[in-house]
């Protein structure tokens, strides 16, 4: 099989990015894969896209490569394919729009992955007839605004499936959008096998990781260790990563009078070493679409404490098994499950155990078998369905305006 | 190939606490340079580092097949390739320059050097190479780095020296090696700021704290020092994260820790910066305070303690413990009104 993905950019450092490779490196190893990257910032990608995988990019943003495309009249044009709803869409432009619809429409690959709403939305307008169009959705249909959810529902009945990294997500899928013929299905993403041996939990080390971001609930986290250092000083909290929240949390570290114990570590690459260093991960966000770093302290040994807010948490924990689950925003809590884990070390032990075994799940090797699978049934079921499709196309259509005003209500649940 | 460092490094590479109010006494190392004529960041060599728990590492090497020939790695097979360590800021004599042999690691594309725990490093920051037959070294890039059991690093009792090495990536991704080699010395552990006071707690490796045991701040440009008296504790102080405890005891080499506390207020606004030791006794030579037991290479931004605002005779200003550059313990002192 011929497979392209289509992302914003590859050559960046974000979470989608660093998924796609994972799994396009692992559909490599059997299948002809390319990441077709709309921008280009850099000469060279922050993360290798793995063997066999061709990187190769639409829109040349590198102000000393001749082939320089920031300077084009028509990138200072809005994008018009591209949706207006997307929180990418400045950075598109009528250049953007003629370069991927141009690439769509002579693609040769035989199924095309979109990575996210705008890109998706491009893929179900404009591709060529043949190739099998499957979108991707890496957050969640319940954080997109009104706007989105309804050029979703306009442009989705023309992608052949939509996938979320999680079940929840999926059901809302199913049960808001009610995409025609499409497949909705839920495929985490993947994450490999760390390069260091696991922790042996002998340490005690609290470890989270992410962006400082509001999201994140840090804030909750910190509160929280200050009822852990009450009970157990001789325990610390590591915190990886960067972001707007930082100065925030130094001021409330420093108010707690928590600074021999908690720490803002700044960012870390590779991150798994850092995991490996600690005996409990950690994680209190009010939103998680997936929950990758849940995973990848999993996949160094260590039992999980998280929030279990929508929507990943609960589908990757088992509460009580691999790690333990508390309500979102609970700080006592929070204190409560880290002390557990503290004050029981053959019951932390067992539980990191467990979350080793666990979370081989969400290794690439399985998670592409589970993408190839599907793949190869849009690949096969393609030709005989190429009408029944179009026509769903039309139907949808109609029954996307007939609901506009019945359905609106349903639609706005989102954030705006 | 790597510039050698010269001239002052951009000040925006070491931003810090407080930009701009940086006293002009502070030293900052000589800057790792971005390679001249970079090769593609992937054709170059890559390091991984393993920390043992006496001091030693083990750097694994690896090449791809095409890094392979881009860097000779065939050659080196059979020409003999070695590691090379080269102290920034320092001469091309020996003592600026360590090598060490690479064998084959059991893994295909891997090549092993080990910096052993019995060999001195002297203190500095340590560029890592990649040294094959006579081709100009290649710097190396920054792999994994498994330090896990540096994290509450236990000096060996018995040596009469401590090597503390931190391998580390560079901005540019680079492989560089942090080395200090004390002894005695003066481990930091938990420090308090409250009520115009700082209190430390700490351990002694190398000497006796005897009655007349104190600690002096003082000042970097010069004067008088500021001294408080130091209590032994009867038992080390553990660390939040600490696995176990440091061993003290009757021995003469074992570890005493010790309780240290100063008034802020005595530093007065005459100097900025204050460089804190301990004076295990009346005749012994000073210790500089500083924290080198974990696998944090840089102090400065992880470890930060609020600011004390003191107000007497001489103004008002606020005092702020900090680790400088190297991992020593200082305090700074920012006049209010300046």
């Amino acid at each position: 099989m011929h497979i392209a993905f289509l992302i914003n950019s590859g050559y960046g450092m974000g979470g989608t990015i660093r998924t796609t490779y994972n799994l396009a490196s692992k559909l490599a190893e059997q299948h002809d894969v390319e990441v077709v990257s709309v921008f280009r910032y850099r000469d060279r990608p922050f993360f290798d896209p793995g063997p066999g995988v061709r990187l190769r990019s639409l829109v040349d943003m590198r102000r000393h490569s001749p082939h320089y495309a920031g300077d084009d009249p028509q990138h200072a044009l809005h994008a018009r394919v591209f949706p207006d709803c997307d929180g990418r869409h400045p950075q598109y432009s009528a250049l953007t729009d003629r370069r991927i619809g141009e690439y769509l429409a002579a693609t040769e690959a035989d199924v095309v992955i979109g990575t996210r709403p705008g890109l998706n939305a491009h893929i179900a307008r404009q591709t060529r007839r043949g190739p099998a169009r499957l979108g991707q959705e890496h957050l969640t249909l319940a954080t997109h605004s009104a706007r989105m959810k309804l050029m979703l529902r306009d442009t989705y009945p023309r992608l052949d499936a939509v996938t979320t990294v999680t079940e929840a997500d999926a059901r809302d899928y199913r049960r808001i959008l009610r995409l025609p013929g499409v497949r909705v299905e839920a495929l985490p993403n993947s994450v490999p096998a760390p390069q260091v041996g696991p922790a042996d939990s002998s340490g005690k080390w609290v470890v989270a990781a992410g962006r400082l971001a509001p999201a994140k609930r840090y804030d909750v986290l910190i509160r929280a260790f200050a009822g852990v250092v009450a009970e157990r000083p001789d325990w610390g909290l590591r915190i990886y990563g960067n972001g707007r929240e930082r100065d925030g949390l130094r001021a409330l570290i420093d108010e707690l009078g928590l600074y021999n114990h908690v720490f803002l570590m700044g960012p870390a690459h590779p991150i798994e070493a850092e995991w490996a260093k600690g005996a409990i991960g950690a994680v209190t966000s009010s939103l998680e679409s997936f929950g990758m770093t849940i995973v990848e302290a999993m996949r160094c040994g260590l039992p999980v404490v998280a929030t279990d807010c929508p929507h990943g948490p609960g589908e990757i924990i088992r509460d009580g098994s691999d790690g333990l689950l508390v309500p979102t925003g609970d700080v006592p809590a929070v204190t409560g499950a880290l002390l557990r884990l503290m004050n029981d070390d053959a019951l932390r032990q067992r539980m990191g155990r467990t979350a080793l075994a666990a979370s081989a799940r969400f290794d690439p090797a399985h998670v592409a078998a589970r993408y190839e699978d599907l793949l190869t049934q849009l690949v096969n079921r393609r030709g005989a369905t190429v009408h029944r499709a179009r026509a769903a196309l039309l139907s949808g259509a109609y029954a996307a305006k007939d609901a506009l005003c019945a359905r609106r209500i349903a639609l706005q649940g989102g954030q705006a | 190939m790597t510039t050698r460092a010269t001239g002052t490094p951009p000040a925006a590479a070491y931003g810090g606490e407080a930009a701009g109010a940086a006293p002009a006494a502070q030293v900052r190392p000589p800057v790792d340079w971005p390679p001249h004529s970079p090769k593609p960041k992937s054709l170059r060599p890559q390091a991984d580092c393993t920390a043992d728990t006496a001091g030693g590492i083990t750097i694994d090497v690896r090449v791809s097949e095409g890094q392979a020939a881009a860097s000779g790695m065939a050659r080196a097979v059979e020409g003999g390739a070695a590691l090379l360590l080269r102290r920034r800021g320092g001469g091309e004599g020996p003592e600026d320059t360590v090598r060490l042999p690479l064998g084959p690691a059991g893994t295909e594309g891997v090549m092993r050097a080990v910096l052993p725990s019995i060999m001195t490093l002297p203190e500095g920051r340590w560029d890592a190479f990649l040294a094959v037959a006579e081709a100009e070294p290649q710097r190396l890039r920054s792999g994994l780095n498994d330090l896990r059991s540096l994290v509450d690093r236990v000096p060996r009792q018995g040596r009469t020296w401590l090597g503390v090495r931190i391998p580390y990536a560079t901005k540019y991704g680079n492989l560089t090696v942090r080395s200090w080699l004390r002894w005695p010395h003066a481990e930091a552990g938990q420090l308090h700021v409250e009520d115009g006071l700082m209190r430390l707690r700490g351990v002694l490796f190398g000497a006796r704290l005897d009655s007349g045991a104190r600690i002096e701040a003082r000042p970097r440009d010069g004067g008088p020092a500021v001294c408080s008296p130091v209590a032994p504790e009867v038992r080390a102080p553990g660390r939040p994260g600490g696995r176990t405890a440091w061993k003290t005891g009757a021995e003469p080499e074992a570890a005493t820790g010790f309780t240290a506390e100063l008034q802020l207020a005595a530093l007065g606004p005459g100097h900025r910066v204050w460089d804190l030791w301990l004076r295990p006794d009346g005749d012994a030579g000073p210790v500089r305070i500083a924290r080198i037991l974990d696998d944090i290479p840089d102090k400065r931004l992880i470890f930060s303690y609020p600011p004390q605002r003191v107000t007497d005779a001489g103004g008002e200003r606020t005092v702020r413990p900090y680790y400088t550059l190297d991992n020593d313990l200082s305090l700074r002192v920012c006049l209010s009104d300046a």
